[in-house]
């Protein structure tokens, strides 16, 4: 209402796209939701309400609400992207920095056994502060720091288990 | 009178020294990581509860009860030196104390804020305490159709409510529905939406389903929009509160917490509309309406009196329901589940030692709150200068952390991370996060209750209203949403004439 008309048919029109790629999605995911549900077995001691009638109620709402968000974008009004301190709303999506930080994630489960949560958490840290413009070398000296620190806390002051990984053998970490 | 017994008793329990000291470390880790930028209470207390994964359940509720409430101050702090609302109930904290701040009146700011939390916590605690047991006893009367009826309230207001656009709330309110179907049927066994994999056998964890959409959601969305540059604080300036603050503080104190408390405690309330509300009124009666917009005092005291008071409102349906009607109610319903206790109208008999032990604790840890934020704020503020790059690499490090820990399977990290992409969609185009959470844990319990009440009158959907409680709350619902809908466009208003100040003689 405050926003005059020229911005905001601008703005739709950048964004309507995508927008409605997503509700799309929704409206896709309603359908899956309807067509997976007709495969559920119905066990023969199952009275009137059998486990496929909440899913299909499911995928009806998420049709509707993926059909209201296609209405409302239709008309104009655009979706409003979660406003942060840290978060330049009007900035285009940076993917690269996007991208390292799943890769960090990736990288880190995919090491977390074998290394050790320590060391794969240290990993972790590391990429993601890098990938957010921290210096390497610092970001990895606090990472390790960091990784051993909760590991010790966590494995030898609250008895919560991880993985020692390359450290098996060492009780304070749990090995 | 029973209950003041049981509640001298929680004391007795909660004031012992082991247990005090658990609500101090729960009340210091909760306000310290509700001040740090972008963590909101609900995200607060699910990156925290690795930490009592291994405690005894009064420790660990004791210590929730500090993260709880501490988060909620810390949130506060945030708002007002950085205006950055962790949540929708801050966004008028965040208005006023900010525009207070900026014009050198941080201290001010602060202390009416903590004050006022105080007031209104120690206040909403005690209407929880006198409430809560009497709720509980007449909701053990409450059958199945009653249940369905008070979930498809919350499900419904609180998808309408979260969130600027209905639509994009009932998608976020049914995808978290549909994930909550995702595992083992729990009347017929069967598997549903599991694709054949035996991590989603026993479901989507709630606590992984909250720490991927909050933590690692908000991690991947920072990343993709990174406002880079060194971080702006307002130093906390000027005097602090004058008489002339008190007295214009006091009464707003009290309004927002008679707001705050009976809104949040309904099914349908939660800590947004109060706040809100508190503001529209204190405008009203304020003498001094040409300060609100350029940093009202009262325009800080009351919405945060409401946003407390609300914030322990929200425990009444929790406690004596099962219901959680905020994003953070759920993240705790699932601390409770996960030591295998099932809020709602038996827990007051079942577990009563442990819930006045945490009612008790509640108001220990208000106590201890005010005493840590009053003369400690600075300490807090160095938080919000932690370089972001390191803060968010340590919030995903505690998100995998306590993702790991959780099971101790690594798979797990795996539907992390998809929950965290989900999170990051969501965020990017404007689905709120709240209602999906929230949908993961009413959903089975609002499909369970539908399905007995049908298996009981062998499918006559008639059931469903014939009992008058059902019917009653169905009733209040038709009239609930039409009242909502007006005061929201009010409420919306108004913060539009806030956010943007439009020229011209609307104001």
């Amino acid at each position: 209402m405050s926003v005059s008309t020229d911005e905001a048919s601008g703005t739709a029109a950048r964004t309507a796209v995508p927008e409605l790629l997503v509700a799309a999605g929704v409206i896709a995911l309603g359908l899956f939701t309807i067509v997976d549900a007709h495969g559920i077995t119905i066990p023969l001691s199952s009275n009137v309400v059998g486990p496929r009638v909440f899913p299909y109620a499911v995928g009806v709402a998420l049709i509707v609400a993926g059909a209201g968000v296609v209405l409302s974008v239709v008309r104009g009004e655009p979706a409003h992207p979660e406003a942060g301190e840290d978060v330049d709303v009007d900035a285009p999506t940076d993917w690269t920095t996007l991208a390292k930080v799943i890769a960090g994630l990736a990288l880190h489960i995919a090491v977390v056994d074998r290394l050790g949560w320590a060391l794969a958490g240290a990993v972790l840290f590391t990429v993601v502060a890098w990938a957010l413009g921290a210096q390497l070398v610092r970001a990895a000296a606090v990472g390790v720091v960091l990784g051993f620190t909760l590991q010790i806390m966590f494995v030898s002051g609250l008895g919560v288990t991880l993985p020692a990984g390359i450290f098996e053998g060492v009780s304070l970490l749990g090995g | 009178m029973g209950d003041i017994g049981s509640l001298i008793d929680g004391f007795g329990v909660a004031l012992q020294p082991t247990y005090l000291l658990y609500a101090l470390i729960g009340v210091t880790l909760g306000t310290a990581v509700g001040v740090l930028p972008g963590i909101g209470p609900a995200m607060t207390v699910a990156l925290l509860l690795p930490l009592t994964y291994t405690l005894e359940p009064t420790a660990a509720f004791i210590m929730f009860a500090g993260i709880y409430y501490g988060g909620m101050y810390g949130g506060s702090t945030t708002s007002i030196l950085l205006n950055t609302p962790g949540e929708s109930s801050s966004i008028i904290t965040a208005i006023e104390g900010n525009k207070m701040a900026r014009s050198g009146r941080g201290a001010a700011a602060l202390a009416t804020a903590a004050i006022g939390s105080f007031v209104a916590g120690t206040i909403a605690t005690l209407g929880l305490t006198l409430v809560a047991p009497t709720l509980a006893d007449f909701a053990v009367q409450l059958g199945p159709p009653d249940y369905v009826a008070l979930t498809v309230v919350a499900l419904l207001t609180v998808s309408a409510l979260l969130g600027s656009s209905v639509s994009r709330g009932l998608a976020s309110l049914s995808i978290g529905l549909l994930l909550g179907l995702v595992g083992t049927d729990s009347l017929t066994g069967q598997q549903r939406f599991t694709f054949g994999l035996p991590v989603l056998a026993d479901g989507i964890d709630v606590v992984t389903f909250a720490v991927g959409l909050f933590a690692v959601g908000e991690a991947l969305w920072v990343a993709s929009r990174f406002r880079h540059g060194p971080v702006e604080t307002i130093p906390i300036g000027g005097r602090w509160m004058t008489r002339a603050d008190f007295h214009r503080s006091w009464r707003p104190w009290l309004r927002g917490t008679a707001l705050g408390f009976p809104i949040g405690a309904m099914p349908a309330g939660g800590a947004e509309i109060p706040t809100f509300l508190s503001y529209a009124v204190e405008k009203k009666l304020s003498p001094h309406k040409e300060e609100f917009g350029k940093g009202a005092i009262e325009g800080v005291a009351g919405p945060e009196a409401a946003n407390n008071a609300a914030a322990a409102g929200v425990l009444v349906p929790l406690l004596t329901l099962g219901l959680p009607t905020s994003a953070t109610a759920a993240v705790l319903i699932a601390a409770f589940q996960s030591y295998g206790i099932q809020p709602g109208p038996l827990l007051f008999e079942n577990e009563g030692n442990l819930v006045w032990a945490l009612i008790a604790s509640l108001y220990i840890g208000n106590v201890l709150l005010l005493v840590l934020n009053l003369p400690l704020v600075g300490l807090w503020v160095r938080l919000l200068k932690i370089p972001r790059p390191y803060l968010y690499a340590g919030i995903l490090l505690f998100a995998a952390l306590g993702g790991y820990a959780l099971n101790g399977v690594r798979t797990d990290l795996w539907v992390l991370l998809g929950i965290g992409v989900l999170g990051y969609v969501m965020r990017r185009f404007g689905y709120p996060i709240g209602p999906a959470v929230i949908g993961l844990i009413l959903g089975p319990i609002a499909e369970e209750q539908l399905r007995r009440t049908l298996a009981i009158s062998q499918g006559d959907p008639s059931a469903l209203v014939s009992s008058p409680f059902a019917a009653t709350v169905y009733v209040l619902l038709a009239i609930g949403t039409v009242v909502t809908l007006l005061v929201r466009r009010r409420a919306k208003r108004l913060v539009e004439e806030i956010v943007t100040p439009v020229s011209g003689p609307t104001a």
